[in-house]
């Protein structure tokens, strides 16, 4: 799911690099080559990447939780084998996207603790709860459609390994998207019950699709690393807008409401009322929207969120469980004494 | 045979529920692994595996349904716990123990890998057919935890004392897989479920102590009375409630609707 890895690229500019290898890797980005992990590289454009494929490894790990835990609650067999086989491509996800990272010089084992100990991040959407069926329904449509849309773009980038792995999880992801649609179009043509659960679930789930793009862009977004070198190749905003083009529209369709809304400490609705910006702009062919409440935003992407303290404490619950099997695995031997 | 005699429907079904509802509960169970498992690698396998449970019961459950009338939903979510027919050792959790949940799926695959080849030869073609292509399918499961009993079993000194730990607690409800399902008779007798449960047992202990050898590791069975009435006649852990209160949270708020 998950995936986006909107996150800063900090170049070090005490490295100093070799000019003319800089000028010639340059050269090979601006000429839409890709580059190979064996390549020279930048030590900044290394680091970034790396950065941004664990960034993207640990959100599909963590992402695999909140839908998980609605396997065992998932209303007919057909639902029930669906989304076992979706968590599971999260996580088929989060091992390819650790192997890219490997590649690019940091053990599984350290991002795995780096990641259950706070020092690195994952996408902040997932410190979002999924109370309810409704929830599971729009995490694949808002959010799967938010990462397939984001991830494309990653796909036209410019480090090999990265931008393969994005091609095959896209596939995936498509498949994700029609679960997710065919399971709103389900609740929307359902009882007014289903109705009212989808419309609850889409009023927490608008205001995370919107940040799940990252922060509005700095004005020189297009000449920061992350551009320049074709790590990203569109702006958060632009995706935002996208998102909301494909989106708000099919929304409507479905009969959902577009609202803005009020949030307790747990994530969960206090008050809500219509978004009134909402609109088609008949000159910019673009729709209206009012932005998400940004300060919430830094907020949960600084540990503050309603599930933060959650989502970790189960994943490093899954670390410390696996621990003997690791153990097992990897040092074990046939030097035991024969059985009694 | 074309149409299936009067007399033997409901033992047939019976029969197909006991397979169907220990293939769901298994898979459910090792569901709860999903995104949780001690390897990513086999996090995925493990998932791959829950699914094909899931996926063979929906199958049975078809079939039970072409029977008596019922929907494949309406047999996975809608009966009451001693409507069952699932034995014990897929209701009871494994308490996020890799071990116990190894072991569990070691027990079970086993007993299904016979079971479905019992079915496979079944003189009801619907059956057989079926079978077949599950076969198929079981056996790569035997294969995949056959390799983790051997790996943890002849692992480090921590993994042994783990396995040895888990086999104790599951194995007496082990051989509650073979329990004997009323009127099973019936069925052996018309070629619906040849062969015989005793011989089926004996197959069982063989090919798993076969494995528990390369594992270092050791068990003993006890075979209950025929007296003793488990989950095969509706007769549950007190497990069973709770996970069926849980799996069917959602479908219960509108049993009728589509989801």
């Amino acid at each position: 799911m998950s995936g986006s890895a909107n996150i800063g690229v900090h170049v070090d500019h005490e490295t100093q690099e070799d000019p003319q290898l800089l000028a010639e890797f340059q050269a090979k980005i601006d000429a839409g080559q890709l580059i190979e992990v064996d390549d020279w590289m930048p030590a900044a454009y290394r680091k970034g990447m790396l950065m941004m494929a664990e960034h993207h490894a640990n959100s599909e790990i963590i992402g695999a939780l909140p839908e998980g835990e609605w396997i065992t609650r998932a209303p007919s067999l057909k639902r029930k084998l669906a989304l076992t086989a979706k968590v599971q491509d999260e996580v088929g996800h989060g091992q390819m996207l650790y192997r890219v990272s490997q590649d690019l010089g940091k053990s599984r084992d350290a991002m795995l603790r780096d990641l259950i100990t706070g020092k690195t991040k994952y996408h902040n959407c997932f410190n979002y709860p999924a109370p309810t069926w409704g929830d599971i329904a729009m995490i694949q449509w808002l959010i799967d459609g938010a990462a397939i849309m984001n991830q494309k773009t990653l796909a036209d980038g410019g480090y090999g390994p990265y931008v393969r792995t994005m091609r095959r999880i896209n596939m995936e992801e498509a498949f994700h998207f029609k679960s997710g649609e065919d399971m709103v179009l389900t609740l929307m043509s359902g009882t007014p019950r289903q109705k009212k659960i989808a419309q609850d679930a889409f009023d927490r789930w608008w205001g995370p699709s919107l940040m799940f793009f990252g922060p509005p862009d700095k004005p020189n977004a297009r000449q920061l690393p992350p551009m320049r070198w074709r790590m990203k190749t569109v702006t958060n905003d632009e995706l935002r807008q996208r998102f909301v083009d494909r989106f708000v529209p099919a929304a409507i369709d479905l009969g959902l409401k577009i609202n803005v809304v009020e949030k307790d400490e747990n994530g969960l609705v206090t008050a809500s009322r219509p978004d009134d910006k909402v609109a088609f702009n008949k000159q910019t062919g673009h729709w209206e929207f009012t932005q998400p409440d940004w300060d919430e935003f830094f907020r949960v992407i600084r540990g503050n969120g309603p599930c933060n303290a959650k989502r970790l404490a189960l994943r490093r619950l899954s670390y410390e469980q696996g621990h003997w099997v690791r153990q097992a695995i990897l040092n074990g031997s046939t030097s035991l004494p024969p059985a009694a | 045979m074309p149409d299936l005699p009067e007399h033997l429907r409901k033992p047939l079904v019976n029969l197909l529920l006991a397979a169907a509802d220990d293939k769901l509960f298994l898979g459910h169970r090792n569901s709860e692994w999903t995104g949780l498992g001690p390897i990513l690698e086999e996090d995925i396998a493990f998932s791959s595996l829950a699914q094909d449970d899931m996926a063979h019961a929906a199958a049975l459950y078809e079939l039970a349904g072409s029977i008596d009338g019922r929907s494949a939903d309406e047999l996975a979510f809608g009966r009451t716990p001693e409507q069952y027919r699932c034995a014990a050792i897929v209701e009871v959790p494994d308490e996020f123990d890799w071990a116990t949940a190894i072991v569990r799926r070691f027990f079970c695959n086993h007993f299904d890998l016979l079971r479905l080849t019992r079915f496979s030869q079944s003189a009801w073609k619907p059956l057989s057919d079926l079978a077949r292509r599950l076969v198929a399918e079981q056996q790569v499961h035997v294969r995949h935890v056959d390799d983790w009993m051997v790996r943890l079993g002849a692992g480090t000194p921590e993994s042994h004392r783990r396995m040895q730990k888990a086999i104790d607690a599951i194995s007496p409800l082990a051989t509650e897989l073979f329990e004997p399902l009323d009127e099973l008779k019936s069925l052996v007798d018309a070629g619906l479920y040849p062969g015989s449960d005793f011989a089926m047992y004996d197959q069982w202990r063989e090919a798993v102590a076969h494995v528990l050898g390369q594992s270092h590791l050791t068990v003993h069975f006890e075979i209950g009375s025929p007296e003793d009435r488990g989950g095969r006649r509706g007769v549950h852990t007190q497990y069973l409630g709770p996970m069926l209160d849980e799996m069917c949270e959602v479908y219960r708020l509108e049993p009728k609707a589509a989801w």
